[in-house]
């Protein structure tokens, strides 16, 4: 393990919302995969606004906190944690999701690949090792990727993914305007139109009781769709 | 002073202001040439409509299309409230945008800069 004073290379950004009973545990499993690694890396926890004990635990656990004011949805707590990367000068950016769903072993696998050049943003696909996946989640993010196609142009097996890992470019050019789970497509959209390279990578999918739970209904895929319809509309006749 | 004249001259503001905002914001590259062309198509398409009302209507008419009355006074008010109420509603739906967009970045900014200060 190289820990160095230099700023850190990579920051490993969670977006939190009322995630006390997990948080120190995925801060944990993070912080054990990359003690092991040459990397200088910054957990940082965005609390958005939980109601819980989350901010204070992710700070016992070592993590760097951003407290948001208000509640603002994933996207806007995402856009967060990337600003704050990018003030911080850091090389590559991860977002993860705070539930505890994903391996941080992947999270390190989708380094080694951006690493190597190859893509700007690289999303990790949870649907090519379905594992534990229900069908109708699975259809659901089948569903809105093939939607993201339509509007947007650009495919990726899994657009919903929260695994996503961002090199120095796609940092300071990435920018979306969505704040809830829409973002996720419309991240994609501006990647394109920043002519920034997408790829995805596969990862596996921890699914908990608990994860399951915090999981997107697939009733909001409809929210989703809306949001996304209307932000496409938007973008062309207003402001 | 024929109804159709007085239609147009009291929506003749609300296209200009339109267009003409539009332009500045185009101008100010605050808006993309795609959200300008369109916006200057729709008002534009509101002019020749209504600078057309009479044509139209005495074409449906003779055709047999129609059988409604000509243009009455109420209908201009109605039609120019129509207008009227789209431009302001308009306006005050890209204000509200812009706002609920500074929130966000207040927000945003605010969390990073009190978190550095813990």
């Amino acid at each position: 393990m190289v820990k160095t004073s230099r700023s850190s290379e990579l920051a490993i950004i969670l977006p939190a919302y009322n995630e006390a009973s997990v948080i120190k545990q995925v801060i944990k499993g993070v912080q054990q995969v990359f003690n092991a690694t040459r990397y200088s890396y910054k957990i940082i926890v965005v609390d958005d606004g939980s109601q819980d004990e989350t901010a204070k635990i992710a700070v016992d656990a070592g993590a760097y906190v951003i407290k948001h004011i208000i509640n603002t949805g994933t996207g806007g707590a995402t856009a967060t944690g990337l600003s704050y990367a990018r003030k911080s000068n850091v090389k590559i950016a991860v977002t993860m999701d705070a539930d505890g769903q994903h391996n941080p072993k992947d999270v390190l696998k989708g380094i080694l690949k951006i690493e190597e050049q190859t893509a700007d943003l690289l999303i990790g696909s949870r649907l090519t090792d379905k594992n534990g996946m229900t069908k109708i989640k699975l259809i659901g993010n089948r569903g809105l990727s093939f939607v993201t196609y339509l509007l947007f142009g650009v495919y990726v097996s899994d657009s919903q993914s929260g695994l996503r890992i961002f090199s120095e470019v796609a940092l300071n050019k990435l920018r979306w305007k969505t704040s809830g789970y829409e973002f996720c497509s419309e991240m994609l959209w501006r990647a394109k139109q920043q002519n920034l390279r997408i790829d995805e990578f596969s990862i596996q999918s921890i699914y908990t009781d608990y994860s399951k739970s915090k999981g997107q209904n697939n009733w909001n895929a409809f929210n989703i769709i809306v949001a996304l319809l209307q932000r496409r509309i938007r973008e062309i006749v207003s402001e | 002073m024929s109804r159709y004249i007085i239609l147009l001259l009291l929506n003749v503001p609300f296209i200009i202001a339109g267009l003409v905002s539009t332009t500045i914001n185009y101008k100010l590259s605050k808006i993309s040439k795609l959200r300008f062309l369109f916006r200057a198509a729709f008002w534009l398409i509101i002019f020749v409509g209504l600078a057309s009302t009479k044509t139209i209507y005495e074409f449906l008419f003779s055709n047999k299309l129609t059988r409604t009355e000509p243009l009455s006074l109420f209908d201009v008010i109605e039609i120019t409230g129509i207008i009227g109420i789209f431009f302001i509603v308009n306006k005050t739906r890209a204000r509200m945008h812009n706002l609920e967009r500074k929130v966000q970045e207040l927000n945003q900014e605010l969390s990073i800069k009190l978190s550095s200060r813990d």
